[in-house]
């Protein structure tokens, strides 16, 4: 599987060089700059949207109350229509069996719609060890893709790369020198993929939802890759996180609505296309033989706890947009799949805090991303209990530990505050030289301790 | 307005060509019957069903949809009550051509699918 495990000392490392990069700080901020600004405008152009909000977290939960009861739906009402279903307790699992479809046609090429499920399960890897060539045909996964990197953005994986570096990545593929150009990119990226999608043996997505009720498979995209992908190839296996099921199509409807809405600003993407089984008696086109990999990979664990909201989550990449934190460091210093708040949230629930103990300070809890949930997860407050997880768990170091012990202690009375903040002014032309200030001080200035509060500068 | 100046305005506007009565002559264009069309959105509903193939609204460079006026929904809420449940293997809603903003955060229109969408509104009856 990917190696979702983020050891402490990574985020800052990659943040550093991504924040001393200002071509990356600028491509960054405009990024974020109109992904935020249309998915504010999108709001403000839907007649009650608070309500929608508040009935999208309630569907989401009324799943994850009963996910148990919903995926026996699902998978009796696909199979009904003569799709398999597959649930894979882990990445290994959900790979193994993928791999054991495409051996079974004996599969050389598969084409592949964006998905970060597959991202987390680290499905490429997989697929070409058992011979089988995994092509991504999103557009930014696929420059990706050629540039062995990882998507950095949920709904805009390759916001990093620039239209020069591009060509370079097309013109080695084709032999052929591609300018520049942003239409002369997409012909070059539209031949090579075309060809593909034609001789592809299976093709594989994700799934943004899958009905309960009618055991059907939604995807969403605005290249049409994802419908071409699943349309064309004999075999068609979407991977799906086992919490992205909705009840019916009535609350597909509403997620439909907040989903494109709050990750590109548009009312609904180019392409919605609802799969329900494979081809039927008479159709020319179409899949014959359909699968659906279930993934839990960890989910089960967020069930019951205080975390369950997180499984509410439609990765619509709005929380990313509107943090401080990810605005300026980009997604690679999180991990090579989730990103953001979301990000911070997810990845320590499903590897572990130890395995990923930086990512809950990712944040200045400010609540900008909870505000821009569509499905309304509390995002930094959950951030704020995976912190004193961090305390309880005795992941945070000793001295850590003690230091915040040592000054809840002073400062619950008068008379510590007082010698501390008489302490913190001798100890001032020190603080910025040593440990934690040293660090703190890197890209900034430390304040000046005043006599008072509100002295301080 | 009514339903059918709203479809054709938010059609417009998410880039469709849209036509009243005639089907233009288009060379090599793939041809399809819309299900139903959304007027909240622009979009042409297409099912896959034994003559009406995935591949005529994916493969050609240009997509032309025959709709009928009396097909012509409010949104998404009204297009999954009328459907209920029977749904078909493949249900596509599609709204405007292709596109994407991988490169630079530029639009590019045309990326996979048609580069040119047309609907043709046909009157009831």
């Amino acid at each position: 599987m990917a190696d979702l495990a983020q050891p402490a000392p990574r985020f800052r490392e990659i943040a550093s060089g991504k924040l001393g990069d200002a071509r990356i700080q600028g491509a960054l901020d405009e990024a974020t700059d109109r992904l935020m600004t249309n998915r504010i405008a999108a709001w403000a152009g839907l007649p009650g949207v608070e309500e929608l909000r508040q009935r999208a977290h309630e569907i989401r939960m009324e799943v994850i109350d009963d996910l148990d009861g919903h995926v026996a739906r699902f998978t009796d009402a696909l199979e009904d229509r003569g799709g398999h279903v597959y649930f894979a307790r882990t990445a290994d699992e959900a790979s193994a069996y993928i791999a054991d479809v495409c051996r079974k046609r004996g599969a050389k090429l598969a084409a592949k719609s964006k998905s970060m499920a597959s991202e987390e399960i680290g499905l490429n890897a997989a697929l070409e060890a058992v011979g089988v060539t995994p092509v991504e045909t999103d557009l930014g996964e696929y420059i990706l893709q050629l540039a062995g990197e990882h998507p950095v953005h949920i709904v805009a994986p390759a916001i990093e790369k620039t239209a020069g570096q591009v060509a370079e990545l097309l013109s080695a593929v084709g032999g052929k020198w591609v300018p520049p150009e942003l239409e002369a990119l997409t012909n070059a990226a539209r031949t090579q993929l075309r060809e593909t999608f034609l001789e592809a043996d299976v093709g594989i997505t994700g799934a943004n939802f899958g009905v309960s009720e009618t055991g059907s498979v939604c995807l969403v995209t605005n290249e049409g890759n994802a419908r071409l992908v699943s349309s064309l190839p004999p075999v068609h296996v979407a991977i799906m996180g086992m919490e992205r099921l909705v009840p019916t199509t009535v609350d597909l409807a509403v997620l439909l609505k907040l989903l494109a809405r709050s990750g590109t600003g548009q009312k609904i993407t180019v392409y919605t296309t609802l799969l329900t089984g494979p081809r039927r008696p008479g159709e020319t086109d179409g899949p014959e033989e359909q699968h659906v990999v279930i993934l839990d990979n960890g989910r089960t664990k967020l069930l019951r706890g205080r975390y369950r909201e997180m499984l509410a989550c439609i990765r619509c990449g709005a929380c990313l947009n509107v943090c401080p934190v990810y605005r300026k460091t980009g997604g690679a210093a999180y991990s090579d799949v989730y990103s953001g708040p979301m990000g911070a949230v997810l990845l320590p629930l499903l590897v572990g805090l130890e395995q990923a103990p930086s990512l809950p300070h990712a944040s200045s809890l400010c609540g900008a991303c909870t505000a821009a949930c569509p499905v309304k997860i509390p995002l930094h407050e959950l951030l704020l209990d995976l912190r004193r997880d961090l305390v309880a768990e005795h992941v945070a170091p000793w001295w850590e530990r003690l230091g915040f012990t040592l000054w809840s202690l002073a400062w619950s009375r008068p008379l510590g505050y007082r010698l501390s903040t008489a302490l913190a002014r001798l100890g001032q032309p020190l603080a910025g030289l040593l440990g934690p200030g040293r660090v703190w001080s890197r890209g900034r200035k430390l304040p000046r301790f005043g006599r008072r509060y509100r002295d301080r500068r | 307005m009514s339903l059918v100046d709203d479809f054709v305005a938010n059609a417009e506007a998410v880039g469709c060509h849209v036509h009243r009565g005639a089907a233009p002559e288009l060379d090599g264009a793939g041809v399809s019957t819309a299900l139903y069309g959304l007027a909240d959105t622009g979009s042409v509903v297409l099912a896959a069903a034994p003559d009406e193939p995935r591949a005529n609204s994916l493969l050609p460079d240009v997509h032309v949809t025959l709709l009928r006026e009396d097909r012509i929904l409010p949104g998404l809420d009204e297009l999954f009550a009328a459907l209920g449940n029977d749904l078909p293997s493949a249900l596509a809603i599609v709204t405007g051509p292709s596109r994407s903003a991988d490169i630079e955060q530029k639009l590019a229109v045309g990326v996979h699918g048609p580069r040119e969408v047309h609907v043709v509104l046909l009157s009831a009856g």
